[in-house]
Order: C-alpha cells, then structure tokens, then sequence
C-alpha cells in the first residue's frame, strides 16, 4: 500500500474533495467592468447613432411647405384669375396726355401700353409714360391729407380751407390758382367756375419746361395766343432750332411718330424729309438730322433770321431791310436749306424752341412765307399741351412779392423747385397766409404749404384730356385709390359745396360740354361708352376765324446776334432730359437708372462740354467744376457738377440738364446692393444731381433756359459718373479706328436706295459647310429693327424693364457696369469732326442660329428652342457666367445680388407671367417669350392658327416710331420677311456667323452720296 | 440596465418614425417627388359625391382651366348655385319632414356641419341672407398639386387638345378627398409631351412642345 | 550605346557618400524630432492666409458674386485666373514622377516626392475655383450626370466646363494613387522605425503591410510604371482641356488653336519654377544639401529656360497669326493687350516669363541658388499674369465697343488668391512634417552611383 503525503491539514483532514464546491477555480475575478450607470458607453453610442440614423432617414422625406388656395367669395364677372384686363384711359405723366392701354392682371395695373387708337400716340408711348406706372406704387406718396405737414382728416382740412377761402371771398383778398398746363377740360371747367366765386380771383398756367414765347408770338402775328400743331409727318423738309421735338419738346411721342411717317422709306418711291437742325447741345433730333449745325446758345436769332431773309428774297419780299450781319453758320448750305424750304412751299415746317418771341416772331414769319399755315401748321385747330404764360408768371411773382395775395392754390406744378432764383419762389410763397398743395407725393412746394390736399396718381382718377383742340380722351381709374388721396377737381367741388365724385362731374361735362361737338349724333350712353371703351373720340372743333393772313400781320423786325459772352465765359444750355423732363419722375427708380439716349449717364447730371471747351479749361471727364453765374442775382451763386465730354456740342456753350436734384430722391441713399465696397446711391449733397433750374433766368416775360454768361473753375475734385456705355470707346483715336470698321452699324445716303442693289438678305440663310442644327421646319421667329426710324428716345429700354421685372441696381452697380437692362440702346459717334453723327442701335439678344452661348453651358440652361429663340433657363443656371463671356454681342445680363424686391408695395407692379430672377443667375432678353406663349394658346384656344400679328414685344409695341418688328421669318407674307430682303438689311458682326434672328435696317442720310459717310462705320 | 432602457426608448423612437411614415417608405421616390400628397382641407368637399355620383363636369366649377392659365377653385358664389337651395343630404332633409308631420310643425331647415362652412364664409344668416353681423371669410384650400414658382403651365392649351383632366389630376371623382396621382416632375411633363406628339391626343395629332420657354420663362 | 565605359563619370547623384543608413536618418530627422521654430512660424502664417481665404469666399457665398470686381463684360477674372495658375503649377509633378521616370531621369528621385505632393496640393487649390465661380455654388452637383426628376435632361457634353470637370477629376484621382502608391516602401521604413503608438498603428495601416519582400517589391515596380503610363498622357491633356475652355470660345485673343501646346508648356514652366521654390527652401531649411544638390537645380534651370522659350514663341505667334490672319478684332485685341488699359500686366507677364529666364543661359546663375530662387519666384509671378491677361484683355474689349469695360479687383478677390495660397502651404508644411519629403527607397538605388541616362537598374 502506498503511503499517503499530504502537503497541508486541510488536505489531510479533507481527503479528496477538499477544495469546497462554492469556490470558483480562479480564485480572483475577470476584469469586465461595467458601463459605469448614467453614461453612455460605446456600445450604446453606436446603439444609439444606429438608431438614429435610421429614424431620421425614414422622417427625412419631408415635404415643401403647405401651400393655400384662397378664391373669391364671389368671382367679379370680368375678372378671371390668371387673366389679363385692359382699360383704355390717357397718360397723365406730362401735359403730352397720350393714350394709354393698361394692362389689369388680377385687379392691379401692371404695365402700360400706347392705344393704337389715340390720333396722337397711335400707340406710341414714351419712356416716361412707361415708367409713369411706378408711380402708382409709390410708397412715399401722400397718404392722405396733411394740415401744417401733420396728418388730419378731410373733413378737417376741408373746413379749415372753406372757411379761409370764405374769408378771402367775403373781404375780396386775392386768391391765385398756380398751376401747370391743365389738359382736362373737366378740370378747367371746374377751375373755372370755383375761379368765379371769387371777386379777385385768377388761374396762373405755367410750364416748367415753357413753351411760352410760341404761344405769345402767335398772339402777336395771329391774333390768338396758341400752340398750334404741328404736323411733321407732312413736312418734307423740317428745320429744327433748338427744338428737341423727338425728345422733349411739347408732344414728343406724336412728332416721333409724325416725323417717321416722313421718312418711311419702304414705299418705292422711299419717302425722306429733309431735317436740319440748329442746336447748341446734342439732342436725339440733332442726332437723326441730315444736316447739323452747331450754334452757340443765343445765336437761334440771327440764325432764324438770316433763313427768313433768305426765304423772303425767294418769295420776292424786300426782308429785312439792309444787312443783318454775318450768319454765324456757313451761308451756303443755309441757302442750299431756304432753297429746299422754298421748293417744298407749304409742306415744309421751321420749328423753334427759342423762348425770345421776337425769334419766334421770325419763325412765324418764315412759315407764313412758306405757306405752311394750314398744311403743316394747324393753328385753328391748335394743341393744349403747353399752355403756360410766363408773363402771367412774373405778376403773380411781383404780387406775392408786394405782399398782395391772400390765397395760393398750387396744383399740378412744383414751383418752389422748378422756378429760377430770380423769382425766389420759395420766400415769396412764405408770405402767403393760405398756401394750398395739391401734390400727390411730397415735394418742395408742398413742403411750405400749410395745407396739401394730395391728388390721385391719374390711373386712380376718373379724369378726360383734350390734347389738341378735337381729340378727347378719357381718363378712368383702374383701381381703387390705395391711400386717402382725391382728385383735385372733387377737393375744389367740395369746396364749392358740390359733393359730386369725380365720375359724375367728368360724365356731367362730357354731357353738357363736348358731347354737343360729336360729329356723327348718336345717343349719349353710345358716345360715353365709346369714349370710355376707346379711349379716344374725335370732336368738332368750332371754326373761328384767325388772322392767318401774314401779310397783314406787320413784318417782324430782324433779331441780330446777342452780345457775346465775355471772354473766358462759356453759356449755359438748360435742357430737359429725356428721362427726366422737369423733374417730376425724379422719385421714379426706372427712369433714373436709365441711360440719357446722349450720354449715357445714370443716376446723376452734369455739365456737358465739348472736347475742344474741356481742353481749354483743362478738365476730363468726372472732374467736379464750378459753374457760376455772373450778374446780380445772389442766389443762383453757383452749381458744382461734374464734366461730360460731350462730341458734337458747340464750343461755347456747357449744357445741363434740368430735373435733377428733386428732394424727393434722398430715398435712394441706400438704393442697390450693401456690402463690403458698395457706394451710397445719391451725390454728395445726399441727392440725385442737382437742380439747375436757379439758374433759369426770367427776362422778357418768358423763361429763358440757353444764352447765360457762366464762368468755370474746376474744384480738384473727381466723381466717377454712372455710364453704361464708357466714353473713352469714342474718345481714343486708335479705337475708333478699329471699332470704325467693325460691320456693327451701316449708313448710306438715300440715293443708294433707288439703286437696285441684290438683297444681301437672300443669299444669307442656308450658307456654310455643316448641316444646320436647327431646321426652323415651323415658325422662325425674327426681330427687324429699323436704324432710320430710331430716335434713341429709350422708350423701349423701360417697356422692356416693366415687362419682364428687371430689378434696379442703383447708381454704384451701375457705375461697375452691371446694368440689367436686357435691351440696351448703343450710341456711336459716326464723325469726328466738331458736329458728329450719331446712330442708335437698340442692342439686345440676337437669338443666333448658331449661339456661341448654348454650347458653353454646362448644365443646359440655355438651348435654343425650335421657333428661334435662344431660350435662358433660370432655374437650371448655376451661374458660370461663361455664356456671357462668349457672347459678341454682351447682351447677357448677371444678377450680382439679390437686387432689392424689398418694398412691398412696389412689388405689386413685378409681372406674374416672368419669373423673379433670384442671385447668381444670368439672364437675357427672352423676346418676351411669355408673349408669343400666351398669343399661340389664346389662338389655339379660339382655334384659329396662331399668326405672327397677333403678337408684339413690349419693345415694339412701345416705339413711337415703330421702329421695331416681330414676326416669323419662315412667313413669306410677314413683315419681317420682306424686311429681310430689304437693301438696308444687315447683320450685326455677320463675319461671325453666328446668324442672328435679330436683323437691322441701315441709318439712311438724307445727303448726297458720300463715300466717307456710306458704308459700315 | 441604462443601455437597455436607453435601447428600448430608442426602439419606441424608430418603430413610431417607421409607422408614421411608412407609406412613404413602402414606395420610395426621388426628392421634389409629391406623389400620394393628400392633405386634410378646411371643407371636407368630395369630389366622389359631386364628380362621380352627381357627374358635375369638371369644367362646371374650374371653369378657368377653359379661359386662364389656372383652373382654379370656385367662388362660392358657384358652391351656392345649388347650395343656395340644397343644405343637406336628401335623407336628413326627409326625416326632419317626417318628424315635423308627426310633431305637425313645420320642418326646419336642416343644414349639414359641412355645407354650414360655406354660408358662415359667405357670412350668411340662419334664413341664407347676407348677415351685417357676420363678415365673410373665404375659405383657404389647401392646394395638393403644387408646381415650383418657375414653372408657367397653362390649363388652356390642355383642355383645348382634349387632354382629359384625370390624365394629370387622376381619377378624381373616385376620390374622398383629393390625392396627387402624378408625380408631377418635369420629366413626367415632358415624357407626356413626347408621347403627345408621337402618337398624338384624343386620336388628334397634337403638337406638344418641349422646349423650355414652354414652361420656364 | 556600345562606348558606355568610354563617357567620363560623372559626379554622383547624392553627395557625401551615404550609407543606407544614412540617408534613413537624414530623411525621417523632420519626421521625428519636433517642429522647428521655423517650421510653426511657416505654418501659423500660411495657417492665417487660409483663414482670411475662408471667411472671403464665405462672405461671397453669403453675399454674392458682386463682392467679385466682374462686370456686364468681364465675367470671369481672378477666379478662372487662380484655377489656371494653380492647375499649372500641378503639372510639374506629374511631370517629374512619370515621364521623368519613363525617360529614366533618375535625377528625378530627389524631389518626385515634394513634387507630387505640391501637385495634388495645387490641384486641390484649383479645383476649388470652379465651384465658388459659380452664381449658386450649392447647385455645383448639377455638373455631374445623375439621374433625376427632369426627363432626359442631362448636362451639356459640348461645354468645355464639362470637360474641364472630368479632365482635373481623373488628374487629381490618378496624382493620389500614384502618389501614395511610391510612398508605399517609405511608409513601411517609418514604420519599421516607430515604436508601438497610435502613430505607428496609422503607419501600419497605411503602409499596407508592406514587407520588403522580392515579390512586394516586383508587384510594386510593375503597378508604379503601369501608372507612370497611365498618368503620362494626363500631364498633356489636362491643360490641354483647360486651354479649350478659351480656344473653344469666340472671343478673340481666346480663340486660338495654338492654345494646347501653349498652355501645356506654360503649366510645366510654372511648375517647375514652383518646384525650385519649394524645393530650394526645403534644401535649406531640413538640411537635405547632400539631396537635393546644384545639379539638381541645375537641371530643373534648364527645364524652365526651356519651357519659357516654348512659351516665349507662344506669345510671338499669337501676336503673328493676329497679323496674318487680317482678322481686324484679333489685331485689335492683341494691339491692346499690348498697348491698352492693362499693358502694365501684359509687360510683367513678357518680362517674368520671356525676359528673366534667359539669365539661367549662364551656369554661374543657375549655380547662385539664391538667384534661382527670386528667379524662380518671378515665373510664378509672370505666368499668374499670363492667365490674367489671356482673360481680361481678351474680354474687356471684345466685339462692340460699346460693351467695354474696365475691370479691377476688390479686396475680396485679393484675398481669396491669399487664401489659396495659404492652403497650398498649410497643406505642404503638413506634409513635410508628417511624410519623408524624399523618396528614400528611390534615392538609395542611385546612392554612390554614378548618374548616367539610361543606364539600367
């Protein structure tokens, strides 16, 4: 037996199982520990972020926001959602009063367009009258009443101002009625019988751009102190002195139109007027004459003079007698222009703008001897649309001063902005005990006036016009007043104890007054809705003899040349410019940010110099200069503006233009983009411009704008001036060289027109080596845009902006070039000698064929579409901007920012029917695509085939010279197709062959043929 | 035993998301995808009693799709054409009868909850007149087939090629309430405007453009 | 060649005989010793530009492309001028690793490392450019093809911008690997160098589990020539494709046929100038003397007065076929481009990259390192300039007078430049910090021997 060791008691004692069952083999535990309680371990963070993962995932689809539908209660009759209203009414934007169709989109007007109707648009509009509609939604417009600046209620402010015109009426104090031109007759009507309640009572007519020296002259030599009309469109031969009728003068739109009918040249034989112009400053009627001469400010005298002599020796007339001196112009064509006035007898016009009425004596007698009294001049039929007297002007001026009235109304006029110093205006209207506005939006003269009984905006007011003696038109409302305001005819009813709205009195006048001078006898209700449906009526006019007979009227006596200004003096030209007329838009963003046809400059005003005139005094352009005034008057001491070097204009004279420097544009101090760099929107003086209106001088009973002495001094200092189209382009030699002979624009002299060249139109499609990309099986769409007919008046340029919401980016955007405007108006000096050519080229997307544009983007965001556009995608674009880059033509336009569509009352007026464009898209004109769409359904619905005529682009329908055409080139009985084969027709850089849908017709001069000017320039 | 507690709230978390949103999971669709969209509107209108029992024809209320760019949603001045005189179902109209004999009172008008919205949004009395107490208050659908702000589509060119509205709208007078058919992309535009043009509409030959100002501009 | 034995010997590769050892030391120092005080003064200031760089282009997202001095006329500036630049510069890389290998140019072992690195930094730097030039950068997912919701719209295969966004896809994507797969062995020497840490996990992990084994080493040599081929012709086409976003276009002074060859010759140039920036500093400051050593730079020298001439003849051409073609718009274009508002860039450009390298025809400068050096930094400056003034001369005047315009950058711009410089830095400080900036597995088959083209392995 084995003995038994042990090596301890317990195992001795044990035995075997010694070791007890509950111990566990490894006596000391495994180290797992456990998450410690409350914290969030690894396991359980992966838990968790599984989890996670997967709920979010499975709530992620989420969907856009919700989305209501709110319909009427109950649906108007002729309102339909989606749909568009038009009402016919007339253009209250100036004293033109053109006809007007609006264009109602669920119940708010958002574009205008000229009523093809009116016998004096004929459906022309201007840039003015575009942008007028702004002003609908105004948010700066008066409210409502205000008493002594503050807020009150028309009952109060109605009986304050009855009781003190009851005052006046009662002690027979002086009540002066201060306004500018009134075309409505109701409106007179109604002036006129709250005028005669009063003992001493008299209505005061001024216009702050005056016509009135026509108006006194024809007083003198006809008898009748009127504006006759002028017919353009009659006249084959036209000399213009100092008359920008195109762009600013009197009727510009119904001249426009006139004065192309004139120089039609599709006909066979092609129609041309022969137009000579006198002018100191560049004007667009400068820039389409055929013969331009420069003229120093004053010198409009000599000149009409030495044509009338010229006239006279022709129609055997001893006129003047003895000699009148040197013409200031080169006398020969001067009788080369008297031969041609005399050779066209009685279908030539001798216009003047001159505010001396013995010059205007002169142009009288001129058109008397030509016989155009009664053909191209209707004076027994005469325009209303300036009826200012500037005389009358001067004894109010004089009466307010002596402290002699006791009531001032002033409706439809801004005098303490718009009249010169020498009146003062302002002081004298201090002194008035009872100082009534009428503005509509704050402005100068209602800033002094105790009470401002603010009018409707004219598409708020039932209203009429009568432009021209027998046009009647109607103004009606096409919404519901948006503030407190009333028309001014109801504020003087009222006062007169007549309760009767607007409606009533305008249909009341119609009744008794014009209804009896319709033609054709008709029940009235048949002449009203006419009126109201067409916009437009013509009325008899009665026949009242006037001593039209010059011969009898004495013979006028010979204007000689002023006094010269003293040297180193240069003489002011006080101009309205096309955008800004006398200021009355000033608060109007599109017109401020349009391009003056001439300079080109935005945003601001400055003093114009000729090349030669900024070398003498040593300046370049932006440079600020000093101009003052010599003379008595302290207060037009002096303007500071900067420099425009502007070709073409007379040595002597700096040119300014006027309607600038309107209180009402400080709101534009923060207009455009804020960030890191940005500019503030206005000048220095907080400002758009500045008003030059001081600077008018009130001699002779009329308003003088041109002929005054200023001195100039430069101040060192420097504004960089907001153009769109950078002058150094012309300026340099050596790139006018190079661009000269760039096939851009083309000119050639009338008679290369008879010569039956073959149309360079018939061998231009289907050229090349490749197949092309686009059939064109169906319908190709083209634009023709006639050079002769375009005046550069940039009517097109706003109807453009209106209708496809093109933001505003203000004075600094401007200034770094980035411009929105899609249809832009290029100007280019075609001369350099001291008076240039100038052609006008409205440049907009091209719609090529073979589009450099589409084939750079990435993304497809712009194609082109199987009618010929060039389609632009906004919400596909991702803003490469490379198609701009490889455009020729750079009409593609950036949005830099998010341009501001803060003002939610302005936004009313943006176009359902074209996209907002958000930032970082590029953008371009579509050929106002949302057009041609809606004229293919709508005839499609009707279930007629859709035809190219029953469509036109905001920019065609708006020209006033119809310049521009729309239509399908693969029609051979379109207009544009047989434009396309006319002689004049070119391509813009047709080398490229980028084959354009978008064609021009060549600028046609009526002169000899002369190599240097035919051909591209 | 807190990661347990932290998994089973997260269950509860994951099954509710799952639950409430598993339509939408069963048939996945690509983002700007609406399809199924059906919400709940202000008036519980059915487009089954009036399209499908009472066979309204489409164009009797949206009779913009005819003459404007929208089809649009009626005025009530069209709701009251009928519901001027019908202000409940026929049923409850009959029983109030049948209970005014026994009770012999003259029946009272009985007005269903639904039909009650429109007059309150017309701000009509009990007797259906204009009430100067009450202002009237239009009525905010909510709009199932919505498009982005940059597409322009136009009802009129549709309804003039015969294109039937259950095509895009689906087959609404089988509907409750109405639901989005269509996904509504622009892809299913345009593969419809291709087959349109391909095999044409209604046995029409139908011109249907694909380009892009045709809906983009 | 037979007469091999007869060429005289010339100096060696690396100087100061290394052993193996050796040269492991010397390069991995960087790697293991702290940053100099040198190096985080480098890279605090590259680390500030590359902020700065940051908040310009934010606030530009923010804000808008008008923060940019664009306009109406010249829609691309700065922008497509820095993706240019930066895309050249990442040529010389590329260059250097693959054609220089294929042409046995062992020299090249020296500084293919750094090269490649400062290519794949580069090309990061340009192709940020692309995006934040767009209107809507949050939409730049729209340059790829993916299915969608719209039909059968797809992106626009005619668009150069397209290419473009292929071409420097594949070339950033090829750089990486071929990049990564040379510094395989030298991660695995780091490695084997490292004691057990984070750092050496990462190592491991990168390195693949690279064992020098004969059969690692054959599969290595094959995958690296197999992918020197594949990246040979990007180093031609990828310039080449940018070139087309010009010479594809109808401006004058873009639309030139000549512009491939042009471009590709200009990127090398830079490149080459940017390596000798890079490559001279790094000599200095991480004491790699013996490395990096005057011929070396010798040669790179006659590289870039080489390219230079090649661009030198660009530029003559240009301004020849603009002559020849009597094409009026070209002429004109050229005549202001030498003449115009920006004359003064033009003349920089003509000066940096025409006049200034044709010092380096003389062997004491290329020998004067110092002067390599400004010389070197004066490319860089003229070819950024070449870019500038190929875009905005050619597009501030273009056809209609009427639409010129003027063009002058905001401070944003500058600073965007700044900050893309500043990554570029930050990036390579970081790398030479963390990589052997010297490919040591390359540099140890030409210790001690005898360089000599086209002598085998």
């Amino acid at each position: 037996m084995s003995r038994r060791y042990w090596k301890s008691i317990e195992e001795r004692d044990g035995g075997e199982d010694w070791l007890p069952a509950d111990r566990d083999e490894f006596p000391e535990p495994l180290a797992v520990l456990p998450d410690a309680p409350g914290t969030l371990g690894r396991r359980g963070f992966l838990k968790a972020a599984g989890f996670g993962l997967a709920g979010t995932l499975a709530a992620g689809c989420q969907r856009g926001p919700v989305s209501k539908a709110i319909p009427f209660l109950n649906q108007p009759e002729e309102v339909m959602p989606g749909r568009a209203t038009w009402y016919a009414t007339t253009c209250g934007a100036c004293s033109a009063a053109c006809g007007l169709l609006v264009k109602n989109r669920d119940g708010r007007p958002i574009k205008l367009e000229g009523n093809p109707q009116h016998p004096l648009s004929r459906g022309g509009l201007c840039a003015v009258g575009q942008a007028s509609l702004l002003g609908l939604y105004d948010r700066w417009r008066h409210r409502g009443p205000l008493k002594r600046g503050q807020p009150a209620s028309w009952a109060d402010v109605d009986a304050d101002i009855v009781s003190a015109l009851a005052a006046i009426r009662h002690r027979g104090g002086a009540l002066r009625l201060l306004t500018g031109t009134i075309v409505s007759p109701t409106l007179s009507a109604t002036i006129g019988r709250f005028m005669a309640t009063f003992p001493n009572a008299r209505h005061v007519v001024y216009d702050a751009i005056s016509s009135s020296a026509i108006l006194d002259a024809h007083e003198r030599t006809h008898g009748r102190r009127a504006l006759p009309r002028y017919h353009f469109g009659q006249a084959a031969v036209i000399a213009g002195v100092d008359a920008d009728f195109l762009g600013t003068w009197i009727s510009p739109v119904e001249f426009t139109r006139g004065y192309r009918d004139g120089r039609s040249l599709e006909g066979n034989p092609p129609r041309c007027s022969y137009h000579a112009q006198f002018e100191s400053g560049l004007t667009i009627t400068g820039t389409k004459a055929d013969w331009r001469t420069r003229i120093a400010p004053g010198e409009e005298g000599p000149v009409l003079t030495q044509l009338a002599a010229r006239v006279a020796r022709r129609a055997g007339l001893a006129w003047p007698a003895g000699d009148v001196g040197m013409p200031p112009v080169p006398g020969a064509p001067l009788d080369d222009l008297a031969g041609r006035l005399w050779a066209a007898r009685g279908a030539s016009l001798v216009v003047s703008g001159c505010q001396d009425v013995a010059v205007q004596v002169i142009c009288n007698f001129v058109n008397h001897l030509l016989g155009n009294y009664g053909r191209t001049i209707d004076i027994n039929r005469p325009s209303y649309q300036r009826g200012g007297c500037d005389a009358a002007l001067g004894e109010l001026a004089a009466e307010l001063a002596a402290g002699a009235v006791d009531g001032l109304l002033v409706a439809a006029a801004n005098p303490a902005y718009d009249l010169p110093a020498d009146l003062d205006f302002a002081t004298l209207a201090r002194r008035v005990d009872l100082l009534v506005s009428f503005a509509g939006s704050p402005d100068e003269t209602a800033a002094l006036a105790g009470y401002v009984c603010p009018d409707h905006h004219y598409l708020e007011a039932w209203s009429d016009a009568e432009p021209a003696a027998g046009c009647a038109s109607i103004t009606q409302p096409v919404l519901a007043p948006i503030g407190g305001t009333r028309a001014i005819v109801e504020s003087l009813a009222r006062w007169m104890d007549d309760a009767r709205p607007a409606y009533e009195l305008v249909r009341a006048h119609w009744e008794s007054a014009l209804f009896p001078r319709r033609i054709p006898v008709e029940p009235f209700e048949t002449f009203w809705d006419t009126a109201v449906h067409d916009g437009a009526v013509e009325l008899q006019v009665a026949p009242r003899e006037s001593a039209a007979s010059g011969t009898s009227a004495p013979l006028p006596d010979p204007v000689a040349a002023g006094a010269a200004p003293p040297e180193g003096a240069l003489s002011l030209v006080l101009y309205p410019s096309v955008g800004q007329l006398d200021g009355r838009h000033a608060h109007n963003p599109w017109l401020q940010e349009l391009p003056d046809p001439i300079t080109k400059v935005t945003w601001d005003n400055c003093a114009s110099l000729s090349p030669d005139a900024a070398a003498s005094l040593g300046v370049r352009e932006g440079d600020v200069v000093r101009i003052e005034t010599g003379g008595p008057s302290p207060a037009a001491a002096a303007l500071e503006l900067p420099v425009y070097i502007q070709p073409g204009q007379h040595d002597r004279a700096v040119a300014i233009p006027l309607g600038y420097g309107r209180a009402s544009t400080e709101r534009f101090t923060r207009a455009g983009p804020h960030w890191l760099e940005s500019q503030p929107g206005v000048g220095p003086n907080g400002l758009v411009g500045i008003n030059a209106a001081p600077l008018i001088v009130f001699e002779g009973g009329t308003l003088r704008y041109g002929g005054r002495a200023v001195r100039i001094a430069p101040t060192g200092r420097r504004i960089e001036l907001a153009t769109t189209q950078r002058h150094h382009s012309i300026i340099e030699p050596r790139q006018v060289s190079s661009a000269g002979s760039r096939p851009i624009v083309r000119e050639m002299p009338v008679s290369a027109l008879s010569a039956q060249q073959p149309p360079p139109g018939a061998t231009r499609e289907g050229r090349g080596l490749w197949p092309d990309d686009h059939p064109y099986s169906g319908r190709r769409w083209g634009l023709i845009i006639d050079l002769n007919a375009c005046t550069g008046c940039s009517a097109c340029v706003v109807a453009c902006q209106v209708e496809n919401n093109i933001p505003v980016v203000g004075r600094d955007e401007v200034r770094r070039q980035r411009e929105m405007h899609w249809l832009r108006i290029d100007r280019y000096f075609t001369d350099a000698d001291e008076s240039v050519d100038v052609v006008h080229q409205p440049m907009l997307c091209q719609h090529c064929a073979n589009a450099p544009c589409e084939t750079v983007c990435p993304v497809l965001a712009t194609v082109h579409s199987a009618d010929g556009l060039n389609q632009q995608v906004y919400n596909r674009c991702v803003g490469t901007r490379y198609c701009a880059n490889n455009c020729p033509y750079k009409v593609r336009r950036f949005n830099w920012f998010t341009y501001a569509r803060a003002d939610a009352v302005e936004n009313l007026v943006l176009n359902p029917d074209v996209t907002v464009r958000t930032r970082g898209v590029m953008e371009k004109c579509s050929l106002c695509a949302q057009r041609l769409l809606e004229a293919r359904i709508s005839a499609r619905a009707r279930g007629e085939p859709a035809r190219d005529t029953d469509v036109r682009t905001a920019c065609e329908q708006s020209c006033p010279a119809g310049a521009i055409v729309l239509g399908d080139l693969n029609d051979p009985a379109s207009r544009v197709a047989a434009l396309a084969k006319d002689p004049r027709y070119f391509q813009v850089l047709e080398d490229l062959n980028v084959r354009p849908g978008v064609g021009y017709l060549a600028v046609v001069r009526n002169r000899d043929a002369d190599p240097g000017k035919a051909g591209h320039v | 035993m807190s990661s347990r507690l932290v998994t089973v709230v997260l269950l509860v978390g994951l099954s509710y998301n799952l639950l409430a949103v598993a339509p939408r999971i069963a048939n996945w669709r690509l983002p700007g995808d609406h399809t199924d969209y059906e919400p709940a509107q202000p008036v519980a209108f059915s487009h089954r009693v009036h399209a499908g029992e009472l066979q309204v024809a489409c164009l009797y209320c949206h009779f913009g799709a005819e003459r404007s760019r929208h089809a649009g949603i009626p005025p009530l001045n069209v709701c009251m054409n009928c519901h001027r005189f019908v202000t409940a179902p026929i049923g409850a109209v009959r029983a109030e009868d049948v209970l005014a004999v026994k009770e012999n009172r003259r029946p009272l008008r009985i007005v269903s909850p639904e039909i009650a919205k429109i007059y309150r949004a017309l701000g009509l009395g009990d007797n259906l007149a204009p009430d100067p107490a009450r202002t009237p208050e239009p009525v905010a659908w909510i709009t199932v087939h919505n498009l982005p702000d940059f597409v322009y589509f136009d009802h009129r060119p549709h309804v003039a090629a015969a294109v039937t509205c259950q095509t895009c709208h689906g087959p609404v007078e089988t509907m409750e309430r109405v639901r989005q058919v269509q996904a509504l992309t622009m892809g299913w535009c345009v593969n419809c405007h291709r087959d349109a043009t391909r095999r044409g509409v209604a046995d029409r030959s139908a011109n249907a453009s694909i380009d892009c100002v045709s809906c983009h501009f | 060649m037979s007469d091999a034995a007869a060429l005289p010997v010339r100096e060696p590769l690396i100087l100061g005989d290394k052993s193996l050892a050796e040269v492991t030391g010397d390069i991995c120092r960087p790697l293991d010793a702290r940053p100099t005080a040198l190096w985080w003064a480098g890279f605090l200031a590259s680390l500030a530009l590359l902020g700065l760089g940051v908040a310009a282009v934010s606030y530009q997202i923010a804000v808008g492309i008008g923060v940019w001095g664009l306009n109406r006329t010249v829609g691309w500036a700065f922008d497509i001028t820095n993706f240019v630049f930066w895309i050249g510069i990442g040529h010389a890389g590329t260059l250097i690793s693959a054609i220089l290998f294929l042409f046995r140019q062992r020299w090249r072992t020296s500084v293919n490392r750094a090269a490649e690195a400062m290519t794949l930094f580069a090309v990061m730097c340009a192709g940020l450019f692309p995006v934040i030039h767009m209107g809507r950068p949050w939409l730049a997912f729209w340059m790829f093809p993916y299915p969608n919701t719209r039909g059968s719209l797809w992106i626009n295969f005619r668009s150069p911008l397209v290419w473009d966004f292929f071409a420097i896809s594949t070339y950033f994507t090829i750089s990486l690997v071929f990049w990564y797969v040379g510094l395989l062995p030298d991660l695995a020497t780091v490695r084997d160098r490292t004691r057990r840490g984070f750092r050496r996990r990462i190592l491991e992990w990168l390195s693949l589990g690279w064992n020098g084994s004969y059969r690692t080493w054959l599969r290595y040599e094959i995958v690296y020539v197999l992918l020197a081929g594949l990246a040979t012709p990007l180093v031609v086409s990828v310039h080449t494709i940018v070139s087309w976003d010009f010479a594809t276009s109808v401006i004058p002074g873009w639309h030139a046929t000549i512009f491939p060859p042009y471009f590709v010759a200009g990127a090398i140039f830079s490149g080459m100038a940017m390596v000798l920036t890079l490559m001279l500093v790094a000599r200095s400051t991480m004491g790699l003397q013996h490395y990096i050593t005057g011929r070396h730079v010798d040669v790179m020298c006659k590289l870039v007065i080489f390219t230079s001439g090649i661009v030198a003849f660009a530029y003559a051409t240009e301004f020849f076929m603009a002559l020849y073609s009597a094409n009026q718009y070209e002429q004109f274009v050229f005549r202001n481009r030498a003449l115009g508002p920006f004359a003064w860039a033009y003349w920089t450009m003509v000066g940096c990259n025409v006049l200034v390298p044709q010092l380096l025809w003389f062997r004491r400068v290329r020998a004067n390192l110092g002067l390599v050096f400004v010389l070197s930094l004066a490319v860089n400056v003229g070819m950024w300039f070449e870019r500038f003034v190929i875009i905005v001369t050619s597009l501030h005047r273009d056809y209609l007078p009427s639409s010129w315009a003027g063009y002058a950058p905001t401070s944003i711009e500058v600073a965007t430049l700044a900050g893309s410089f500043g990554l570029f830095f930050t990036c390579f400080l970081l790398f030479c910090r963390f990589v052997p900036v010297i490919a040591m597995a390359e540099i140890k088959s030409v210790v001690g021997t005898p360089a000599r083209p086209g002598k085998d392995l």
